[in-house]
């Protein structure tokens, strides 16, 4: 899990890459870090390229991500879902809560244009 | 006539990673086992003997079919090599294929027909040969016409190829949304395109929609909606508010609450996409069950002890009487025994041992021995360790192979009686995993003590268990 910030289009967007699992074992220790992130930005890009899998646990804390964002007037979004973890979350209904990109420079690009996908 | 199927593991390898351990002859189409649909065709072409050949295993094949009395044919089994041509094949079955008509099926083909009642005169009067050839198999014919002046017609069958998952599911979405379908699917059927096992619950507010195969033991809960172009297999459960639609559910399959099921293959904890090919191996049942919802029950841990606890005190002040009666009066005859049996706990890692009576006798004395469940006596101290619970899942018995340890799902919680045990589920530890999952889900204290006294009842009235 890498975080940093992406000025290069304008505003701060925290751009957060997820690799491996999230899971109840680490979304404790996602969910701590993205409260110290939140100091520095409320707009986030998670970056899901190497995420290679989430159970209930770290689905739940993406959730809980999202609505903490949203709570500091910003938003969290999804980019490059691999097609298991895209099943998951279109399984649980989660998919309709994001806003999700093909890639993460579409999606820090979308704070810009506002685009919505 | 005389039938003779030829399948080889080239052709249906593919399927071992969609369904791992179960051969493709059995991998069920709209709820029927695929070779059930062969059968059906080789008996309304008119045969009275079928043999099914492969280069691989046909245990399970054997186990389901039998000797075919079932279908009243006479059904026999052959193995082939991996590299024998059909030339050798026919060679190696010359036995079987001699002084008859032999339809051959060959390779792992689907056959679709029309008219059933027209493919009896149609082979008994269709020259040999080749009739018809698809990328997965054929279909041939041998021997001489019955009639040889009737002139050719066109075949009423066609072939479907199953190379693929994707092949697969849409071979069931085409058969169930045929009408009328040629093809006998199980269940009773009082409408049209609506095929329903035994022991099927739809509760208040759950939606089903056409056309829908539902197998035996299906529970659809609050708010479901199954349907349309759903095959639910057995052992089912649909829990609140979630949707199976445009997808098959395979047998003993737990979909938790709230979750959409469109255009997948559901089996057990996976999940197809047939389209892509990818599968998602669920590793926690928990994700089936909402998100929120294993946070949620943290709180209920020490409410569900104390009502445990408060359960089984309560059973070992009933029981100890008559435990102690029995105890004595089969020591003095030398028919009673303990055997310490290790069982799983509930977390990883963790196991308990419990010192059971196991009484060497029959009749009246051992059944009301096991009415009373006093086999399971000792087990009620367990809970009071907190190491059990009264009620939650069948225990499983740590094995020196380990193999115990892989039928373990994490909403597992051992326990002196079992939820399957409460509402007369099969006894199958891969069918009341179902039960328990759910209850693993939805189970409060207060619903604990109800159901332990319904296990409890249960087991004093053993029914007839299907």
């Amino acid at each position: 899990m890498k975080f940093q910030i992406d000025s290069s289009s304008g505003p701060h967007i925290g751009i957060v890459t997820l690799t491996g699992r999230v899971d109840a074992r680490n979304c404790t220790e996602l969910q701590n870090s993205f409260m110290s992130w939140l100091m520095d930005t409320s707009r986030f890009v998670f970056d899901c390229s190497g995420l290679e899998f989430i159970d209930s646990s770290g689905l739940g804390t993406i959730v809980s991500c999202l609505r903490k964002a949203l709570d500091h007037n910003g938003d969290l979004k999804l980019a490059a879902l691999s097609p298991k973890v895209s099943m998951v979350l279109e399984l649980t209904k989660a998919s309709k809560l994001f806003s999700i990109f093909p890639d993460a420079s579409e999606a820090v690009n979308s704070y810009v244009t506002g685009t919505k996908e | 006539m005389k039938t003779l199927i030829v399948i080889r593991e080239k052709d249906y390898g593919w399927m071992s990673s969609f369904f791992p351990g179960v051969h493709p002859l059995v991998v069920p189409i709209c709820n029927k086992p695929f070779i059930e649909f062969l059968l059906d065709f080789a008996i309304l072409a008119g045969s009275t003997a079928v043999r099914i050949v492969s280069d691989g295993s046909l245990n399970s094949v054997e186990a389901y079919c039998e000797t075919g009395d079932r279908w009243g044919i006479e059904l026999g089994y052959g193995s082939i090599r991996q590299n024998d041509s059909d030339e050798t094949v026919m060679e190696k079955n010359r036995l079987f294929c001699s002084e008859d008509r032999v339809l051959v099926i060959n390779g792992f083909i689907f056959i679709r027909y029309a008219d059933k009642a027209g493919l009896k005169s149609f082979f008994a009067e269709t020259s040999s040969g080749s009739l018809s050839r698809c990328s997965s198999g054929s279909i041939e014919l041998t021997g001489i016409p019955e009639d040889v002046s009737a002139a050719p017609g066109t075949l009423p069958f066609s072939l479907t190829d199953l190379h693929s998952i994707d092949s697969y599911y849409r071979l069931n979405a085409e058969i169930l949304t045929d009408y009328p379908s040629p093809y006998v699917l199980p269940g009773y059927s009082n409408e049209p395109d609506c095929h329903m096992g035994r022991n099927v619950v739809i509760s208040k507010g759950a939606e089903v929609i056409k056309p829908v195969v539902i197998g035996n033991n299906v529970q659809i809960m609050k708010g479901a909606i199954v349907g349309p172009s759903a095959v639910i297999g057995s052992n089912v459960i649909v829990d609140r508010e979630s949707t199976v639609s445009r997808s098959i559910v395979l047998d003993n399959t737990y979909i938790g609450e709230q979750l959409d099921i469109v255009g997948r293959i559901a089996s057990g904890n996976t999940l197809v996409d047939p389209e892509t090919a990818f599968l998602v191996s669920m590793e926690d049942p928990h994700l089936l069950a909402g998100m929120n919802k294993a946070a949620r029950r943290q709180g209920l841990v020490l409410i569900r002890y104390l009502a445990h606890a408060a359960i089984a005190l309560l059973l070992i002040l009933l029981l100890i009487l008559p435990y102690l009666f029995f105890r004595i009066l089969l020591s003095v005859t030398a028919k009673w025994q303990t055997r310490a049996v290790t069982f799983y706990g509930a977390n990883e890692g963790k196991s308990f041992t419990s010192a059971l009576p196991s009484i060497s006798c029959g009749g009246t004395t051992c059944s009301l021995f096991t009415r009373l469940s006093l086999d399971r006596f000792p087990m009620f101290f367990h809970v009071l360790a907190g190491k059990i619970g009264v009620i939650g899942s069948f225990p499983l018995e740590v094995k020196e192979s380990g193999h115990g340890e892989t039928e373990i799902f994490s909403g597992y919680r051992p326990a002196v009686f079992s939820y399957a045990e409460a509402e007369d589920w099969p006894a199958d530890a891969g069918e009341s995993a179902i039960v328990e999952r759910y209850y693993a889900v939805h189970g409060t204290p207060a619903q604990d003590i109800v159901l332990t006294v319904k296990a409890f009842l249960n087991r004093m009235h053993p029914g007839e268990q299907e």
